[in-house]
């Protein structure tokens, strides 16, 4: 299977500009929007801000939580949802460790981060960036990264109630 | 039907404790559009002369731009305006951030507030759900503990806009802070605020803004972003922000020094930018679709200056710094955090403290009256302390909390020649003495003594090709020179009509005036692609002129004309006594008289004349 591509941000790098965001909500739905947008920006102190996307994950949870068989891995290996299929239910929401799946209030669907590349192509501070395991380990190689993704996790990551 | 907008405007009437929602009235916005022009025909409509700047007359505006949240360069700002308690006249301050975009989101573009509240209360917005809800609980706390209070009850991802307790105690320099360390400092709107009993404004939007051409609007932004990037100012200002404006103002001999004596300062190195980012830089910070980031995060890691936070930009290093001769950095970045956290505006802050240490220098102020301060030239203890205490209206800091000229007139004894304001705000980080088109700037300005108004700074560093296109080569070189009054007041003139039109469609001053990448016709485009308007560069030309005349119709109403268009005598009869404009003087009379000529002012009273109203289309206003 070839590696899993996904989009991540460095917190220390990533100025919070929402401009990944503005692009997403533009480029698929014609509006600006960051509730509309397929990634998260979130700001928190001290100094940090962190920009959101699907991880990718190999087990894909969201594949299995989805009743109507919505969610699928293309042979390219991006996890996609089927709109024909999709009603909504949320079931990908809930089962998505990095609540990196959102419905689109307009059309109702699951909208998710599928790699496309636009944002990482007109982030002007170059803060996010297409990766796998491997190729982030290497960029990360003292995990300083990952650390402060894992020290934030709560408030990246809240529960349903928490949200 | 305008795309691209809320849509709709709040009037909040905090008298009564009611809420009402109208439509953005289209008529008013093809005349002015949003933002400043908005709110100069709005306030200009609703405050009387007499009106009390702390009372229940007053009226408090906030809006966003046409453009705000949108993804055009820098596209995040609102602004605020009420008849100003420090200047008893046109008060207006800008701010970017997240809060304006977010307003938009929720459906909003602008917010009218009438009235008292009989008890301090907060506004709180989701979507379609407004409110006014008690703020017992938040009165008395500062701008940042406000953030933390308000985003724990409602949810973080809301964005906050609120006074500290310099708004509280009615300071009259006291700043409205956003998204923690944003602020419309300028005018003491924080003061209009607090007099009102509102502590905040929360607000969440999940809503989308529908732009006009869904066909070319990313490819057409995506030319705006290659510009922006390709701009050889953008790498100076994501690595130093403004800060390092300290070392070029040095070098021009523009750099306040010890209250305005001097435009040059011997401990500037230990202020500058590059000071800054040696030590205490941790990262440069964006606000909404900011391509250029030049919000600064800092820390001093101990010591009793020790802090983290947004901060600084040049005219608090100016302000706080070489303008109270102090030169310690720590000090001068924990009195920013200090003033963003209380809610003050750092220029009239250090502008104020200056004065009192130029009162102390020459002997007429003494121990007696500051309760035992020391304010020597730098004792940066001391301006601290007082930062402190104005915010509280503590001992001598409830006599500087009023600003300079106030405090001159209640002390006296010959203090009030070293009050450095125009119409009673201080003048900010710019010695006129070295750049003329900024005395003059100052002077001209709607809200006192401000540079942004016009932002006059094709003079300041090289922009010769830009002046050759904006008005022609002939006027070439004496407009390129600093030092030279000539075609000042013609270049003042154009500016402000740029400048109030760049503020009334949200964008920022950088990236339009320095540097001046994006011009009238490049806003026009933009409006068409994103609002649906069919407005030429020229049309915007005029609307910016109509706005500028708009305010000086509200001024004039509170009794300015030409007489207070003056600048304080040090900078028109004493010579610069250092630095590269040494010998210089403000030579006021000769571009004020240009810059009436070419407003269509009359030059004796400094006021538009008929015909000028009539070609704007004021003459019934």
């Amino acid at each position: 299977m070839t590696e899993l591509e996904f989009v991540f941000g460095d917190p220390d790098v990533c100025s919070g500009c929402m401009i990944c965001a503005n692009v997403c909500s533009i480029y698929y739905y014609k509006v600006i929007s960051p509730e509309r947008a397929r990634v998260r920006v979130v700001r928190m102190e001290p100094a940090l801000d962190f920009p959101l996307f699907c991880r990718n994950c190999e087990d894909a949870p969201c594949i299995a939580a989805c009743p109507q068989g919505a969610l699928s891995r293309t042979s390219k290996g991006i996890v996609i949802v089927n709109n024909k299929k999709c009603n909504g239910t949320g079931a990908c929401v809930k089962a998505c460790p990095y609540n990196a799946i959102h419905i689109n209030p307009d059309t109702g669907k699951a909208i998710k981060c599928i790699q496309c590349g636009q944002c990482v192509d007109r982030c002007p501070a170059d803060a996010i960036f297409m990766t796998t395991e491997k190729d982030l380990a290497k960029r990360d190689k003292d995990g300083k990264m990952m650390a402060l993704y894992e020290k934030h996790s709560k408030v990246l990551y809240p529960s349903e109630e928490d949200r | 039907m305008i795309t691209g907008i809320g849509g709709q405007v709040l009037w909040v009437d905090l008298s009564k404790g009611t809420i009402t929602k109208k439509p953005v009235d289209e008529k008013i916005v093809n005349k002015y559009l949003l933002g400043a022009g908005f709110l100069s025909k709005i306030l200009y409509d609703m405050i009387p002369a007499g009106t009390d700047p702390l009372g229940e007359e007053n009226v408090l505006g906030l809006a966003t731009g046409l453009l705000t949240a949108s993804m055009f360069p820098q596209a995040s700002r609102h602004v605020i305006a009420a008849l100003s308690p420090l200047t008893g006249i046109w008060g207006e301050s800008h701010a970017a951030g997240f809060f304006g975009a977010e307003l938009k989101f929720a459906g909003y573009d602008a917010i009218i507030f009438t009235g008292i509240s009989p008890k301090p209360v907060y506004l709180h917005i989701e979507d379609a759900k407004v409110e006014l809800l008690d703020a017992a609980h938040l009165w008395g706390k500062d701008v940042f503990e406000t953030d933390d209070i308000l985003r724990k009850t409602h949810g973080r991802q809301y964005r906050t806009l609120s006074i500290g307790q310099a708004g509280e105690n009615l300071v009259h320099f006291a700043a409205i802070m956003n998204d923690r360390d944003r602020a419309s400092a300028r005018s003491g709107l924080g003061a209009v605020m607090g007099s009102k009993r509102l502590k905040a404004v929360v607000v969440k939007g999940t809503g989308k803004i529908e732009v006009a051409d869904t066909k070319n609007y990313l490819k057409q932004m995506d030319e705006f972003y290659k510009r922006m990037l390709a701009n050889p100012f953008t790498p100076g200002r994501v690595k130093y922000g403004t800060t390092s404006l300290v070392e070029l103002m040095q070098h021009i001999g523009r750099l306040p020094s010890y209250n305005m004596r001097q435009g040059v300062f011997e401990g500037y190195d230990k202020i500058s930018g590059e000071a800054i980012n040696e030590h205490y830089l941790v990262k440069a910070r964006a606000d909404w679709s900011c391509l250029q980031r030049c919000g600064r995060y800092t820390a001093v890691r101990e010591g009793p200056y020790a802090f983290e936070g947004g901060a600084p930009e040049f005219e608090t290093q100016s302000a706080m710094g070489s303008r109270c001769g102090n030169d310690n950095l720590e000090a001068v970045l924990y009195g920013h955090h200090l003033a963003n956290q209380y809610g003050m505006d750092t220029i009239s802050l250090g502008g104020t403290i200056s004065w009192a240490m130029e009162a102390w220098d020459e002997g007429l102020l003494t121990a007696k009256d500051t309760g035992g301060i020391d304010l020597s030239w730098g004792n940066h203890d001391s301006i601290i302390k007082l930062t402190r205490m104005i915010a509280m209206r503590e001992g001598f800091g409830d006599v500087l909390a009023d600003g300079s000229a106030l405090a001159a007139e209640r002390i006296g004894r010959g203090t009030e020649k070293f009050v450095m304001t125009v119409k009673k705000q201080e003048i900010a980080g710019q010695e006129p003495r070295a750049q003329k088109s900024m005395g003059l700037a100052a002077v001209t300005a709607a809200r006192g003594a401000d540079h942004l108004y016009a932002f006059p700074v094709l003079d300041e560093a090289g922009f010769d090709e830009d002046i050759k296109k904006r008005f022609g080569e002939e006027y070439l070189p004496e407009m390129a020179d600093r030092l030279n009054p000539k075609y000042k007041g013609i270049m003042v003139k154009e500016c402000e009509d740029f400048m109030v039109m760049v503020e009334s469609v949200g964008l920022c001053k950088y990236g339009t005036q320095i540097p001046p990448e994006f011009f009238y016709d490049d806003i026009a485009l933009a409006l068409k692609i994103h609002n649906g308007l069919d407005l030429t560069g020229d049309d915007l030309q005029i609307i910016g002129e109509r706005i500028v005349n708009l305010n000086r119709l509200f001024n004039a109403r509170f009794g300015v004309s030409r007489k207070d268009d003056c600048l304080p005598e040090r900078l028109t009869k004493e010579k610069a006594p250092l630095g590269p404009p040494v010998g210089e003087v403000v030579e006021l009379d000769q571009m004020l008289n240009e810059y009436y000529e070419e407003r269509g002012w009359d030059k004796e009273t400094g006021l538009p004349l008929r015909n000028t109203l009539e070609r704007l289309g004021l003459d019934m206003e």
